[in-house]
């Protein structure tokens, strides 16, 4: 299938390009350190003593699942708005350079349908991401689970979450590539995404801090349908920290930014099979 | 157009482009009512000055570029199929590489999304015949633009196809390597492929070419057989010795070539075949004249683009 050729192409590029390249080695580098510098010895299922880089953490003596929670839970944030942020600025080029002059035009001749181009770009850099969210991710619950004996793949789910997310926020910068070729412009609407979902997260507790009426309905209007990066965000860091997570809500919140991904990569289709190049 | 649609490599019927419209207002026409018909098998080359709308010919050949108005037919069907774009080999005026990349590893990525199997060979085969096989391995950063310009042919040959149209393919490639691009297109012909060319380099144009078509603000003024477009067959240019009787060959209908700043001058003459040629050049001899140099009396392409644009629908405006 084509889609998965222009997919694969993609992985291809982005291994061959150095923020990519910077991206996995800096990931390794800093799983290794963390994994060399961490010393954790655990007494009968307990956490009895923490040292990073030689010093002594100062903790109390708690259950390793328990102790595990929080750290879990940090990294469930990091990766959730670290990673979110990291993927929009790193992958905003990719639709920009497959639009650029010189390339579309020999693409559009081969025996490519115009969908497929944007289906496979769009499913290369969803797979991009997912790989460098569960590669860091995945190599830091191996080095914690190794040193405390307390395995869970949790933190990988929270990291898949966040995958989701980028994937309806990644849908809107495909769009708006077509609508102005511009890596730049492409990366301004995915912070733009970023931030007011961060803010669409938060709508039911800051609506009320708006004078009802027609600015708050507004707001209400405007929230509604965005992807919520910050609810998202502290699904994954609930999921990782072994709170239970309502499947409902999850399910409803995973289904709502499906729809928004789907709908802004059927609009850049449809923008996409109008344009001449 | 005189042909049967099963005999024709590509067909445009009253093709029309206009950029920029809006609400199906205004804008900027690139192509106006062109009828183009070209059998297959043939070497056509379009030629015409700057923003004469030649890109977008091609880019509408494509289906890269959707017609405002008309009809795009090639090698039986739509540009927009792709089981017809797969016939097709295209080199784009500027074709972008991936500066990481290997030669084998883009046309690998080419071969694979054009359906071809067992590419690897296929690659390795057209890299050889674009003279790239010693640097398959190296990275394209570090191409020169001739060398930029035979991976984008090489991607363009890839799985034989019916119908090449190139963009401009000898821009940047030093005489030797155009003598090797006319070989490699002579042998891309012999096999029945078609070729659609577009270059401002005319003399190349000439020489791989045996159709022609002039395109000038839009319009396609100009459209036949090489020879028919350069000059008559019948039609010659003769330079005799020094010192030849000028009204004895005057009298025998050669024309002195107005002009031409030769001593003596040079003469033009008609003739319909090769024994009444011989017969006048017999005439010449016994009036006392020695030949030295009998060719066609052709224009090149630069004339006869001259002479278009002057009469086509750029002149009138």
């Amino acid at each position: 299938m084509r889609t998965l050729a222009v997919a694969l192409d993609l992985l291809r590029e982005a291994a061959s390009r150095r923020w990519f390249l910077a991206l996995g080695i800096g990931i390794t580098l800093l799983l290794a350190c963390f994994g060399l510098a961490l010393r954790i010895e655990v007494v009968d299922g307990a956490l009895a003593a923490t040292r990073l880089f030689g010093k002594v953490l100062d903790t109390d003596i708690r259950s390793v699942d328990v102790a595990m929670r929080y750290v879990y839970r940090a990294v469930a944030y990091v990766i959730a708005y670290g990673g979110l942020l990291f993927g929009i600025v790193a992958c905003a080029d990719f639709a920009p350079s497959l639009l650029s002059p010189g390339r579309i035009e020999h693409l559009l001749a081969l025996p490519v349908r115009r969908w497929e181009l944007l289906a496979g770009t769009f499913l290369g850099v969803l797979v991009l991401a997912l790989l460098g969210a569960v590669y860091g991710a995945g190599g830091l619950t191996l080095i914690l689970s190794v040193k405390t004996g307390y395995w869970t793949a949790r933190p990988i789910l929270a990291a898949l979450l966040a995958s989701v997310t980028f994937a309806a926020i990644y849908g809107a910068m495909l769009a708006s590539a077509l609508l102005a070729r511009s890596a730049a412009i492409s990366a301004a609407v995915g912070v733009a995404l970023f931030v007011s979902g961060i803010v669409a997260g938060n709508r039911e507790t800051l609506a009320p801090l708006l004078e009802p009426g027609l600015r708050r309905a507004l707001f209400e209007g405007a929230t509604l349908l965005l992807p919520r990066v910050s609810t998202m965000a502290d699904t994954a860091a609930d999921l990782a920290a072994s709170v239970p997570v309502d499947g409902l809500a999850l399910g409803s919140r995973l289904a709502g930014l499906a729809v928004f991904a789907l709908s802004a990569l059927a609009f850049a289709i449809w923008r996409f099979e109008q344009r001449d190049f | 157009m005189g042909y049967s649609s099963s005999v024709l490599a590509l067909e445009a019927t009253a093709l029309s482009k206009t950029y920029g419209r809006f609400l199906g207002r205004g804008g900027q026409q690139a192509l106006s009512g062109v009828d183009l018909a070209v059998p297959r098998g043939t070497a056509f080359g379009l030629i015409g000055l700057n923003g004469a709308g030649k890109t977008t010919f091609i880019k509408s050949l494509l289906g890269v570029v959707h017609p405002t108005a008309g009809r795009v037919s090639v090698l039986g069907g739509s540009p927009s199929d792709p089981a017809i774009r797969a016939r097709i080999g295209y080199l784009p005026e500027r074709l972008h590489l991936p500066h990481a990349w290997t030669p084998t590893a883009f046309l690998a990525s080419v071969a694979r999304l054009k359906g071809l199997s067992a590419h690897a060979q296929e690659v390795r085969r057209q890299l050889a015949r674009v003279g790239l096989g010693n640097d398959a391995e190296r990275r394209i950063g570090g191409f020169s633009k001739g060398m930029r310009q035979r991976l984008g042919l090489a991607a363009a040959l890839l799985g034989s196809p019916d119908l090449l149209v190139l963009d401009e393919p000898s821009d940047g490639v030093d005489p030797l390597g155009r003598a090797a691009i006319r070989v490699m297109l002579g042998e891309e012909r012999a096999r029945g492929a078609t070729l659609f060319l577009n270059s401002h380099l005319l003399s190349e144009t000439e020489r791989v070419c045996d159709r022609i078509g002039i395109l000038s603000g839009g319009r396609l003024v100009r459209e036949g057989e090489l020879d028919a477009l350069c000059g008559s067959s019948t039609r010659w240019r003769i330079r005799f010795t020094p010192g030849c009787p000028m009204a004895a060959l005057v009298a025998l209908g050669f024309v002195p070539v107005e002009g031409v700043a030769d001593e003596p001058p040079i003469f033009s003459c008609e003739a319909a075949d090769a024994p009444v040629l011989n017969e006048l050049l017999d005439q010449a001899r016994a009036a006392g004249a020695l030949m030295v140099e009998l060719r066609r009396d052709t224009r090149d392409l630069e004339e006869v683009l001259a002479d278009a644009v002057a009469d086509g629908p750029g002149a009138a405006a």
